[in-house]
């Protein structure tokens, strides 16, 4: 490892390692990276299991429905909040100049949540799940994954409220998802099981699915992405007010877009059609902010090919908004109708999660570990396999099930037996393991790349492949 | 301070600034105000419904969810514009660069051309 030049701070300017404990965002990142590969093995056994070819054919344990659900919840909790914590742990200090309210409880958050997430798997896979979808989580470890998402708000919130002067509008959507994730997931998690039954219980479930998307993820998404594009591009967002408009027509539009889950059930007709007006009403909010970060790389556009961090995020956001206006048309009525508990809902989900915040979290991990190891990365070809490997993949897979889920809505419109469906569904279940072996393949590239650098092996490839610039020039 | 490639600066010309605040202005008022109509009639249609319809209180309880996370943000809203978050909208994006890039200049790891040179 070589040392570049570091000079001295000027007094009372914090210093990076005062701010940041880069131990803990690895571990955050490596627990994210433990836990995609359980999920992402539990969607490889689901894919084989619908062209009926089950290896683990007569395990009550690791039946089918159980491991559909760890797929969902390792995701979920498993990957994404272990990432979002190991990017947060980073990013709100180096915002606010002020580090977490404390260290010793960020470790014992990160000790905790692996608890939350091992414990959730266990109990889901001995039959304990709860009847909600992502709300899987046995009833004994909600209170803790709620005590767990408390401490998580406190340590942050304490640097950010005492930040100076206006917020930057990172700042702003990490607040909003603190509060939200707490409120989402008590919500969804005792109102239907222990407040609600019924039919407000399954419309209470609709706004928890979709909420964890839109008021956990898609936050704290999005303002790591106010936050990394400006400093990989090094120029600021386009306009900042229009990063605020953003914010606020998704903190109030969003909350109600759920219920659109729940379209053609007895939940009251304004409600449902109030959900569908309010998911419209979002996607226009989403344009606001694609303009935003389009107008940023404007004149950079160099950075789409020369930086890969920065070619994860914007492949992210083009599949946002694609996923955004379908959303917005899938939403109404006559969509509905055709595409209802079909494969293009399942298309759609991989979309925003995979299409979108892995590749987000991807792109962020691409920059930072060289930081964090301080080394370059092992292989910038390997950093380019997986990029490509991964956004095949999941485009070929969305295409995939977006297809089947018309033709399945077809099927099902014009009365065809139940059995056709399945037959003309299997060429595409099919199709649809190769694409997730693809995936699969570029996350086992960036494997073997992390542990070789970490390891500090190097290899005889010119650095001047677009990985380089994860470093962060554009 | 910015980077000279990108060409920058917080000494926009002011023109440029005053057309992008137009835009933003524009895109607010046309996003905001639509949506603002839509869900506006639509939650009296639902004030309408309840207050006429024995079976109209079933729908409370989403609403209700909805009414007091967005109870929490309008006073935060409030909160905000009362302390001045919105005075000079467009300071804190070249604040948070600054403070990146003086974070940067005195980081622990190695810069990139040295990186380079040693591969």
């Amino acid at each position: 490892m070589s040392a570049g030049t570091v000079t001295t701070l000027p007094p009372n300017q914090p210093e990076h390692e005062n701010l940041v404990e880069e131990r803990l965002v690895a571990w955050f990142f490596v627990a994210a990276l433990v836990y995609m590969a359980v999920s992402f093995l539990g969607g490889l056994l689901m894919a084989l299991q619908l062209v009926r070819w089950n290896p683990l054919q007569g395990s009550e344990w690791l039946s089918p429905g159980r491991w559909r659900m760890i797929h969902t919840n390792a995701i979920a909790y498993g990957f994404l909040a272990n990432a979002f914590l190991g990017a947060l742990h980073w990013a709100v200090p180096r915002l606010t100049l002020r580090p977490v309210l404390s260290r010793a409880l960020s470790y014992f958050i990160f000790v905790a949540w692996q608890v939350v997430v091992l414990s959730t798997a266990a109990g889901i896979l001995m039959g304990q799940a709860q009847g909600i979808e992502w709300g899987e989580t046995p009833v004994w470890i909600d209170p803790l994954a709620l005590a767990g998402l408390l401490l998580v708000a406190i340590n942050f919130m304490a640097p950010i409220i005492k930040a100076e002067g206006p917020l930057y509008v990172t700042l702003w959507y990490f607040m909003a998802a603190f509060v939200w994730t707490f409120l989402t997931y008590a919500m969804g998690n005792f109102l239907p099981e222990y407040f609600v039954p019924g039919t407000s219980g399954g419309a209470i479930a609709g706004l928890f699915i979709h909420d964890l998307v839109g008021l956990f993820v898609t936050p704290l998404g999005w303002g790591l992405m106010y936050y990394f594009v400006p400093i990989l591009l090094q120029k600021p967002i386009w306009s900042h007010g229009l990063s605020l408009v953003g914010f606020w027509g998704l903190a109030f539009f969003y909350p109600l877009n759920g219920i659109h889950h729940f379209l053609y059930t007895p939940i009251p007709m304004f409600l449902q059609y109030g959900a569908v007006i309010a998911t419209i009403a979002v996607e226009l909010v989403v344009t606001t902010v694609i303009i935003n970060f389009f107008g940023t790389i404007w004149g950079s556009g160099k950075a789409v090919v020369n930086n890969l961090p920065i070619r994860w995020f914007y492949t992210g956001m083009v599949l946002y908004f694609i996923t955004c206006f379908q959303c917005a048309l899938q939403v109404t009525l006559t969509f509905q109708a055709l595409i209802h508990f079909t494969d293009w809902v399942v298309g759609h989900a991989h979309l925003v999660m995979f299409g979108v915040f892995t590749m987000w979290l991807m792109g962020i991990m691409t920059y930072l570990f060289p930081r964090l190891l301080r080394r370059p990365w092992y292989s910038y070809t390997l950093c380019e396999w997986h990029y490509w490997l991964s956004t095949a993949g999941i485009v070929s897979m969305f295409i995939d099930l977006t297809l089947a889920g018309v033709f399945q809505g077809y099927a099902w419109a014009s009365l065809q037996p139940w059995d056709v469906s399945v037959e003309l569904s299997e060429p595409f279940w099919i199709f649809r393991i190769f694409a997730g072996l693809t995936i699969i393949a570029g996350q086992l590239c960036f494997a073997w790349n992390l542990l070789m650098t970490w390891l500090g092996k190097t290899s005889d490839e010119p650095a001047t492949s677009a990985a380089t610039n994860a470093w962060g020039t554009a | 301070m910015m980077n000279s490639e990108t060409n920058v600066t917080p000494t926009e010309t002011v023109s440029a600034s005053r057309r992008r605040s137009w835009i933003t202005a524009a895109l607010a008022v046309a996003i905001l105000v639509p949506s603002l109509f839509g869900f506006g009639s639509k939650f009296l249609e639902f004030v309408a419904l309840v207050r006429g319809d024995v079976d109209g209180a079933f729908a409370v309880t989403p609403v209700v969810n909805y009414l007091l996370a967005s109870l929490g943000f309008l006073c935060l809203f409030a909160w905000a514009v009362l302390h001045g978050m919105f005075h000079d909208i467009e300071r804190p994006k070249w604040t948070m660069l600054e403070n990146e890039q003086r974070l940067d200049r005195h980081a622990p790891w190695p810069k990139l051309d040295a990186l380079r040179k040693t591969r």
